[in-house]
């Protein structure tokens, strides 16, 4: 099956910024897909491009197969966008936007079980202004959805809303996945990333610098997992045998070990404990996440 | 052109438009108001070429003239300003809504809205004053028409001039007011100094309510160079909304 999105060697420059610098990508059907980085990294240009807004200078786009610079009315028929800093008209109510948004599709959800999956039900008839930060994303997310798309485009989901709204549009992200949507979502969380994308490509000054599973990301660090908890009357030479155990280091919290298999160290790590008769408290791991592959690859904090 | 999309989308629109008291008031109420209340102060008979109708009815013209100016300019104007500054219209861009679509939409909200103001002025200019058109009916329906082409087209272009909303409320409010006063509303303009006259009679308000003034009085229009000079401001209104618009 084709890519739902191909990308290739795509270009953008404003006057002496290059926004994205020669990106190629490939988005498969059914993935959430997230494009993270920094804020200015070229992830709006990159999407909007994709979308139909913004032309590249050089490069190539294929959105379900056709070309936005020649079928654009076509892909518009076929996409769900949610943009970044839009709005739609102050005053109109959740229930009147879908109604309007609807009519411009040949395929259209019907309206009451859009509310439904957005459980948007009791706010039907309030208007947009009215409606909090986290209501107002869900209805933007509903009305990229009135047309049934099959691939859908989300900007920075939630950027600006409160960690409830946040975890609430991660579950909703999940429900709409299990529907068969390909999704194409940015941020700037990495732990968003990390918890709703099958993919991530990590973007930085335009240039897509790392991409895989978030797993597969975290892991091409070689990171290891450190191991950390508190033992009466051990001894920190015998740990060292433990399989993939690389150090060991005693310190105030305790004894830390080093681990290239987490999984495996930690039964043999109670195992030991059994033989030798100790017993461990305070046990908690710390594994290495997105942010510390991105640091790894820039040198630099994602938020700065 | 999808012909659902058109028609949604304008009724969306008249109804935002009613849930404005701003739009309320300068469209419904306020041109009632003025001639209501004109027309029961100085409540005598008015002679405009050997024909005589009540000072309601004098004003009855000028009062459809600020129905269609303040649609267009405090509506029309703002409404586009507004959308491309929030990012609606960005938002619209990214739907299969086509420009015409949109462009007609927006008119159609508006020339309805307008068309429920000037039904106003005739219910209460009726009941209150026995308001009568002494002219052709398909005429006035013509002229009114063809006004509010003309004003939308103006307001179009402010809308996509201005550089914000906020922008777009100060250069109506400074076309807007003053037109008001110099455009034959209820002071002919013979009364200005010489030199403001030609000014008054280019404003795009002049002709309209003059030719709307023609026709409820039912005499014979003989300027048809005001045609002209609405067709113009049509033209120039078109030329800069097509050049200046911009989605975002």
């Amino acid at each position: 099956m084709p890519s739902v999105v191909a990308c290739r060697h795509l270009t953008k420059t404003y006057g002496d910024i290059v926004a994205v610098n020669d990106v190629s990508l490939d988005i498969e059907q059914g993935e959430i897909f997230g494009l993270v980085g920094p804020n200015g990294a070229g992830k709006t240009t990159l999407v909007e491009m994709i979308e139909g807004l913004r032309t590249p200078d050089r490069g190539a786009i294929r959105v379900l197969g056709l070309d936005p610079a020649e079928q654009r009315a076509e892909i518009k028929q076929r996409i769900g966008v949610l943009l970044q800093a839009t709005s739609i008209q102050p005053d109109i109510s959740v229930k009147e936007s879908l109604e309007l948004f609807r009519r411009f599709y040949r395929h259209r959800v019907p309206t009451r079980s859009l509310l439904k999956l957005l459980t948007l039900e009791e706010h039907a008839n309030s208007r947009f202004k009215k409606l909090s930060g986290g209501l107002q994303q869900r209805t933007a997310i509903a009305l990229a959805l009135v047309s049934n798309p099959a691939v859908l485009f989300l900007d920075e989901p939630t950027t600006g809303l409160d960690p409830q709204a946040r975890r609430n549009t991660w579950d909703l992200l999940e429900r709409i996945r299990q529907r068969g949507k390909t999704i194409l979502l940015t941020t700037h969380y990495m732990e968003e990333a990390e918890k709703l994308c099958d993919r991530v490509g990590i973007i930085d000054y335009g240039k897509i610098i790392a991409l895989d599973t978030p797993r597969g990301l975290v892991n091409s660090l070689g990171a290891e997992t450190k191991i950390v908890f508190s033992a009466e009357g051990v001894d920190a030479q015998a740990l060292q045998s433990i399989s993939a155990v690389t150090r060991v280091v005693s310190g105030q919290d305790g004894l830390a070990l080093y681990t290239s298999d987490q999984n495996n160290t930690l039964q043999e790590l109670v195992r030991a404990a059994d033989a030798h008769g100790f017993v461990i408290t305070n046990l908690r791991t710390e594994s290495a996440n997105l942010d510390d592959v991105f640091l790894t690859l820039t040198g630099r904090e994602i938020r700065e | 052109m999808n012909a659902a999309a058109l028609w949604q989308l304008a009724w969306v629109e008249l109804k935002l438009n009613a849930r404005s008291p701003e739009l309320i008031f300068w469209v419904i109420a306020f041109p009632v108001l003025w001639m209501g209340l004109f027309g029961a102060i100085f409540n005598e008979e008015v002679e405009y070429f050997n024909v005589s109708l009540n000072q309601a009815n004098f004003l009855l013209p000028g009062a459809i003239g600020v129905v269609i100016c303040a649609s267009a300019f405090i509506g029309m104007s703002s409404t586009l300003a507004t959308y491309r500054e929030t990012g609606v219209l960005k938002r619209l861009r990214v739907t299969p809504l086509t420009i015409p679509t949109l462009a007609l939409a927006f008119t159609l909200s508006q020339a309805l809205f307008i068309t429920a103001g000037i039904l106003m002025l005739f219910l209460v200019g009726k009941l209150a004053f026995d308001v009568k058109v002494l002219g052709s009916w398909p005429v006035l329906i013509a002229v009114c028409a063809f006004g509010m082409a003309t004003f939308l087209a103006l307001g179009a272009a402010i809308g996509s001039v201005a550089k914000s909303a906020r922008a777009a409320t100060i250069i109506t409010l400074m076309i807007f007011m003053p037109m008001i006063f110099l455009s034959e509303l209820w002071m002919p303009i013979s009364l200005f100094p010489s030199w403001l006259q030609p000014i008054c009679q280019a404003l795009p308000l002049t002709p309209l309510v003059t030719l709307l003034r023609d026709t409820v009085f039912g005499v014979a229009m003989g300027d048809y160079w005001r045609f002209g000079l609405l067709a113009g401001w049509l033209v120039v209104g078109s030329v800069i909304t097509v050049r200046f618009f911009r989605w975002q």
